[in-house]
């Protein structure tokens, strides 16, 4: 383990990483497609209140809590749950690797895609559903893309954080001339018959949709996932920061960069398709990934200005769609590569394995059961839409863990000041002023900080995220038992059960694993290695060290953390103590102290 | 039946329609008077302009028929038979064909089906006398079973039987004058086959379907084409319709079935309307009005005081309505209807023209009882025995034949009557009715079936079909007996416009009519198979709109036609005939790569209404439309999933479409977004708003940020101190 911290150049790398890491395939492509089925404007009023109820607050925790632990999530939330929770990092961190095996996939169907475009398979004469079908039942093909999807995001990560920052300051610039260039020319398709339907339509609010709770919650979702708040990827790439660094003008300008990027593409898809298309809402609103890789193609095809321009808008469309991927893809393996480096794996190994695991993962999802939707005639990949299917809801659990940390935190505040005031039984005032705004006050309004944020952040924290998260959690289940057939058969790939079972076993897992191997490592005495000595019960634990990536002269103590005090929570560059008998007691005796003040 | 307005609809499709119409019929008639003039000179544009002189042979053009010399009026049905003619001419028709005729009067007597000791004098006439004569229709009809009760041989257990009956009515000679028309045809083309009627050199080119099949009818100028002056051009009883049947079809029919044909029931009431009450031409004086009933003597019935010495038909008073005399639900009056209870016969007073008869103070069944079991089809007094011990009904020596002839006719032993199909035929007021008449909006157990046959009848005839209640009630009636009791499918026709047509229109009246016999000999051998049959292939023509037929309009409701055939017995009964449909959105959540996923709801039934337009069905013929509604809003965006269930008035049938040869359970439509995309204003102000909060946030944050001065946001007075 090098000695020096490794850090951000400064303040727009970070931005331009989180940004990176919050634009994805999801702001071209899911953002347009809510807009046309949720009523267009009517879509966008809570598409942007939840932006500041739900993203800005989750990102500002996440910074915090990762600027301050300067971990990975397995870390942070084993110093800020205490030890016991540290699976809730691994969670975090499984979801988004197993998000990430098949994200390449996708990622390299847009790289596909691209090179496609530019080599002029994607004109106006194409059948745009055979090219799909084509492409994706070619398995070679696709992992071959597959391929260099990872490949490109290994070499980003592969020297850490400033070159993390490089490529997307590139990635990200890239992307916002070629939307910028995309949506001048579908402002001037939209424009060319008279009329700018697909912006009317984009910003009409229309009163019936306005009305409807599933307008609402489907305006809650998009702006949970399209900002990545809660997601563990902020932590992450906060763990880069400068030590003076601001968390909160850092968050807000990042979700408000995310949703400035989601106009910008919805505005482009819709002015495109609402031009060419003649029933625009079924295209818009009618399928899934089917619109960019089906209808964009066609549509950008009919761009004006003659073949050139028309290659060049379905280029730099894909381009475009390829580099958001390629951000959000890069953030999803650094999530995980942190986690190793964090325990002391060197980063070029972690890099190497993380990278195989997720090539070889997602093979699966690249390249078996691909399917062809009957009514349709598309092909569509089963085995990746399954994935997709069971991880994607799992990623709200990691908010649930970050909210956690924070209730959690508030309430061991309220209890140390009780004891340390000798007041007994419990009161609702004192809670509020000695509980609930601790986590704000101490690891928030730092003084580093250019946006001070009140109490509204509380209240928010407390009161309005476990009522969107039930909200969510609840809407999507009841989605599914009022769309999925049988959704209690456990083979059924798209029911509810098959989801639960996963989240169970991996959860139960993480659970069991917490112990013996995230807090503590097995050290087998007997002659059967790891894991055989588990059943021979021939082993010890021994505390398994954390080292905290902190810059120089930063003031970051943990100590009035859960897990804070821990001698086997170390900074970059400093030793563990010996992992004695005597010091494995302590450790735990530390734990049972913190948990218990 | 007997006089109703006069009715002269086009079949309408649906039973209340027929009745607004019947008491509209005045008003309508008016309103048409012009249509008849408009008619010719439209038709006139149609194109060729043939005289019937160029088309057919000068005997089919006047009308004379080939069963006797031109100048005999009566067999060339230019004058009435009274029933010494009718009797003589039927006799001497059996005497020339002995192979297939054979001539009765009455039967012989004997025990009835009921136990009762009959003589043969008991089925005569009360005041004349005599028997009804009637004719034994079969092949080889000396062979076969002999029946000592009726007295006819030729009875053959696998030959269907049918019972074709004129004239209850004695004032209703048209009555008679068509069954008398239908034998002459019979006799004279029975064993012939490929004979050229009309003159035109083609053969059985058009048969009895009330269609101009070979299209002769139009070709002619339009001065020609309505030969009977009905209103219609060629249809039924025009020159060129119907005009050449196939002979070898009345040939099968004769050898294959027993046709029991009974011109003149009551014989009584004939001789006294022709000889007393109307005279010999009665028509001049007797249009619309004659004797109706027999000549029972009412002042000597039952314990009436008065006795009447002299003998003498009372107008005022006597005479029973045979075609109330039934005993299937006897006597239970609905409407107008109802019995005439002994001495209670006024001189002074109107003649009570429909007395169904006296009442029954027999203990039929002999068990102490009087009257406790109705004809109904009922067990009433839950004695395990059905319709034992009638109220009355059946008193009259004719209707006591007609019950007997049915019930002691049995040719296969099972005890129950071999008429499947029946025909009674009376006049006037150009309909087709069928059971019930004694209820009224009740439907029967094979209420689609009768209405499909009398659809088909009502097509020969381009008379109206209804259900006979529909006309009025009535009680104790012909066919409510055969279908009630004997589960015969019964159809009373209504002949012509008046009692007493003028003699020059017995002819055409007959040719209109001639039809309908066949019709009924047809389908004796199962009339419910074959009701079904044809009801299963009309509805293999209907057609509901494919999704490129349906007219998407720009707003509201979607609508969706049905093209049915305007004779099928449907139900509109939301229960029975309905559109389901559903419509299936892309869920707002979609999965990010999967295909669309839809939100499946439940289906909804839309109810059909008549929509009063023509279609063309599956076999370009004429069908009628109905319709249904569906609201989606113009902001929906999805499949329209449909299809329609069509539903007989029973409900034995529902039929469904798309069939399965349209491939598949449902149609889907795919719905396009129609509203308006959004004001242009508003939506740039929205756009300003959105703008300014997001872009205008972002530029605001990061000139806070890149701002070294710029003080912490938001920083409470307290803090910053």
């Amino acid at each position: 383990m090098s000695g020096s911290s490794d850090e951000f150049s400064g303040r727009l790398g970070l931005i331009f990483a989180t940004i990176g890491a919050a634009i994805g395939t999801g702001n071209i492509w899911r953002f347009p497609r809510m807009v046309g089925a949720n009523g267009g404007g009517s879509f966008l009023v809570p598409w942007l209140i939840f932006l500041f109820l739900w993203s800005i607050p989750l990102v500002i925790a996440e910074f915090a809590m990762g600027k301050r632990s300067r971990t990975g999530t397995v870390g942070t939330f084993r110093i800020f749950n205490g030890p016991k929770f540290a699976w809730m990092g691994l969670w975090t961190a499984w979801i988004s690797t197993a998000i990430g095996f098949y994200y390449a996939v996708v990622t390299g169907w847009c790289i596909n895609y691209f090179q496609t475009a530019l080599r002029g398979g994607l004109g106006s004469d194409v059948d745009t559903t055979e090219v799909w079908n084509n492409f994706l039942q070619a398995p070679g093909e696709v992992v071959m893309f597959q391929a260099l999807a990872v490949v490109i995001t290994m070499g980003a990560i592969w020297k850490g954080a400033k070159a993390i920052e490089k490529v997307n300051v590139i990635l990200m610039v890239s992307l916002f001339v070629l939307l910028f260039s995309a949506l001048f020319l579908a402002f001037i398709m939209d424009l060319s018959d008279g009329t700018l339907d697909g912006f009317v339509y984009m910003f009409s609010i229309q009163p019936e949709y306005l009305v409807q709770p599933e307008t609402w919650i489907n305006g809650l979702s998009q702006s949970a996932w399209s900002c990545s708040a809660g997601m563990g990827m902020a932590i992450t790439y906060s763990v880069y920061m400068r030590k003076d660094e601001d968390t909160t003008l850092n968050a807000a300008t990042m979700c408000l960069a995310n949703n400035s990027i989601s106009i910008i593409a919805g505005l482009t898809v819709m002015m495109a398709v609402f031009s060419v298309v003649d029933d625009p809402l079924s295209a818009v609103s009618g399928g899934s990934s089917a619109i960019t890789f089906l209808v964009l193609p066609e549509v950008f095809a009919q761009a004006p200005g003659g073949p050139f321009v028309q290659l060049a808008m379905v280029a730099m469309f894909f381009l475009a769609l390829s580099f958001a991927a390629l951000t959000s893809m890069i953030s999803t393996v650094e999530l995980c590569v942190r986690n190793f480096v964090d325990h002391g794996v060197d980063r070029e190994k972690a890099v190497g394995f993380t990278s195989i695991a997720i090539f070889l993962f997602g093979i699966p999802s690249a390249a078996t059961w691909i399917l062809v939707d009957d009514s349709t005639g598309v092909a569509f990949p089963q085995f990746l839409e399954v994935q997709d299917h069971i991880w994607g809801y799992g990623l709200m659990f990691s908010g649930l863990f970050i909210a956690f940390a924070i209730w959690k935190y508030g309430w061991l505040r309220y209890k140390v000041w009780q004891a340390q005031n000798g007041v007994g039984g419990f009161s609702f005032r004192d809670y509020l002023d000695h509980g609930v705004s601790s986590f704000r006050d101490d690891f928030i309004n730092t003084g580093d900080n250019d946006w001070w944020i009140g109490k509204w952040w509380d209240y928010i924290l407390y009161l309005g995220f476990p009522l969107m998260f039930v909200t969510l959690m609840g809407s999507f289940f009841i989605d599914l038992l009022a769309t999925v057939e049988d959704p209690w058969n456990p083979t059924n790939p798209k029911g509810i059960t098959i989801i639960l079972i996963f989240w169970g076993i991996t959860a139960g897992l993480f659970m069991s694993m917490n112990r013996l191997m995230l807090v503590n490592r097995v050290v087998p005495t007997g002659n059967s290695g790891f894991p055989l000595c588990l059943l021979t019960q021939e082993y010890i634990l021994e505390p398994r060290p954390l080292f905290r990536n902190v810059p120089d002269g930063a003031e970051v103590p943990i100590d009035t953390l859960p897990g804070g005090i821990d001698p086997y929570i170390v900074k970059v560059g400093e030793s563990p103590p010996d992992p004695t008998p005597q010091n494995f007691g302590v450790h735990h005796a530390n734990v049972m102290d913190a948990e218990i003040a | 039946m007997t006089s109703a307005s006069r009715v002269r609809l086009r079949r309408p499709n649906r039973r209340l329609k027929t009745r607004l119409a019947v008491v509209l019929m005045p008003f309508l008639l008016s309103v048409l008077a012009p249509v008849s003039v408009i008619t010719p000179v439209a038709a006139q544009d149609q194109g060729t302009e043939n005289s019937p002189e160029d088309i057919w042979s000068q005997d089919y053009i006047s009308q004379i028929f080939p069963w006797a010399p031109e100048s005999n009026d009566r067999l060339q049905f230019r004058e009435y038979h009274d029933y010494f003619s009718m009797k003589a001419r039927m006799q001497a028709l059996a005497d020339q064909n002995p192979d297939f005729l054979e001539y009765h009067e009455g039967l012989l007597g004997g025990v009835n089906a009921r136990g009762v000791e009959m003589s043969a004098t008991e089925y005569e006439g009360w005041y004349y006398n005599h028997l009804s004569p009637w004719m034994k229709i079969t092949a080889n009809v000396g062979g076969g079973e002999y029946n000592d009760f009726n007295g006819d041989n030729g009875n053959y257990a696998d030959r269907p039987d049918v019972m074709l009956v004129g004239n209850h009515h004695a004032r209703e000679w048209m009555s008679f004058e068509v069954p008398m028309f239908f034998l002459e045809q019979l006799t004279y083309y029975y064993g012939s086959a490929g004979i050229d009627n009309d003159g035109d050199g083609r053969i059985d080119e058009d048969g009895w379907d009330g269609i101009d099949n070979d299209g002769d009818c139009l070709s002619l100028n339009s001065s020609n084409q309505d030969y009977n002056g009905d209103g219609i051009n060629c249809g039924p009883g025009d020159l060129g319709v119907d005009e050449d049947f196939s002979e070898q079809f009345i040939t099968d029919m004769v050898n294959t079935r027993e046709i029991y044909l009974i011109p003149m029931l009551n014989v009584d009431g004939v001789r006294f309307d022709r000889e007393v009450y109307c005279g010999e031409f009665a028509w001049e004086n007797c249009y619309q009005s004659g004797w109706r009933k027999n000549l029972r003597d009412n002042t000597v019935t039952g314990l009436t005081p008065i006795p009447d010495p002299d003998e003498q038909v009372d107008p005022s008073c006597d005479g029973v309505d045979l075609n109330r005399n039934y005993q299937f639900e006897w006597g239970a009056p609905l409407g107008a209807t109802g019995p005439l209870f002994p001495g209670a016969c006024y001189s002074s007073g109107p003649n009570n023209d429909v007395y169904n008869g006296p009442v029954n103070y027999e203990d039929n069944d002999g068990d102490g009882l009087i009257n406790e079991d109705h004809v109904d089809g009922n067990d009433d007094d839950a004695d395990g025995q059905i319709d034992e011990d009638w109220l009355g009904g059946n008193s009259e020596p004719e209707t006591k034949f007609i019950q007997d002839l049915t019930e002691m006719n049995d040719d296969n032993g099972d005890g129950a009557s071999e008429f499947k199909a029946t025909l009674s035929w009376h006049s006037f007021s150009e309909l087709v009715l069928w059971p019930w008449g004694h209820c009224t909006d009740c439907d029967n157990p094979d209420q689609e079936f009768l209405e499909y046959h009398g659809y088909k009848m009502g097509d020969m005839t381009a008379y109206a079909p209804m259900q006979s209640s529909d006309l009025y009630p009535t009680t104790g009636d012909f066919c409510d007996w055969h279908y009630g009791v004997h589960n015969s499918y019964c159809y009373t026709m209504e002949i012509g416009n008046a009692f007493h047509e003028y003699p020059e229109d017995i002819a055409h009246i007959s040719v209109r009519n001639i039809g309908v016999p066949w019709y009924m000999i047809e389908i004796a051998d199962d009339p419910r198979f074959r009701a079904v049959h044809g009801i299963e292939n009309m509805s293999a023509r209907h057609w509901l709109q494919t999704p490129s037929e349906v007219n998407i309009p720009s707003k509201g409701d979607i609508n969706f036609d049905l093209c049915l055939d305007q004779y099928f017995p449907f139900s509109i009964n939301k229960n029975s005939s309905f559109l389901s449909w559903r419509f299936v959105e892309p869920t707002r959540q979609q999965d990010d790569f999967g295909p669309t996923e839809w939100r499946f709801v439940n289906w909804n039934k839309a109810a059909f209404t008549i929509k009063g337009e023509s279609c063309e069905l599956r076999d370009g013929t004429n069908g009628t439309i109905l319709t249904s509604s569906v609201p989606i809003p113009d902001t929906s965006v999805g499949k329209l999933q449909y299809r329609a269930q069509l539903g007989t008035t029973n409900g034995a049938f529902p039929f469904t479409y798309p069939t399965l040869e349209d491939g598949g359970n449902y149609y889907e439509l795919t719905m396009p977004y129609r509203a308006g995309f959004g004001s242009a204003v508003l939506s740039v102000l929205m756009f300003a708003f959105i703008a300014t909060i997001v872009w205008g946030g972002l530029a605001f944050l990061l000139r806070v940020m890149l701002d070294e001065d710029a003080p912490v946001l938001s920083l409470p007075p307290e803090d910053a101190e």
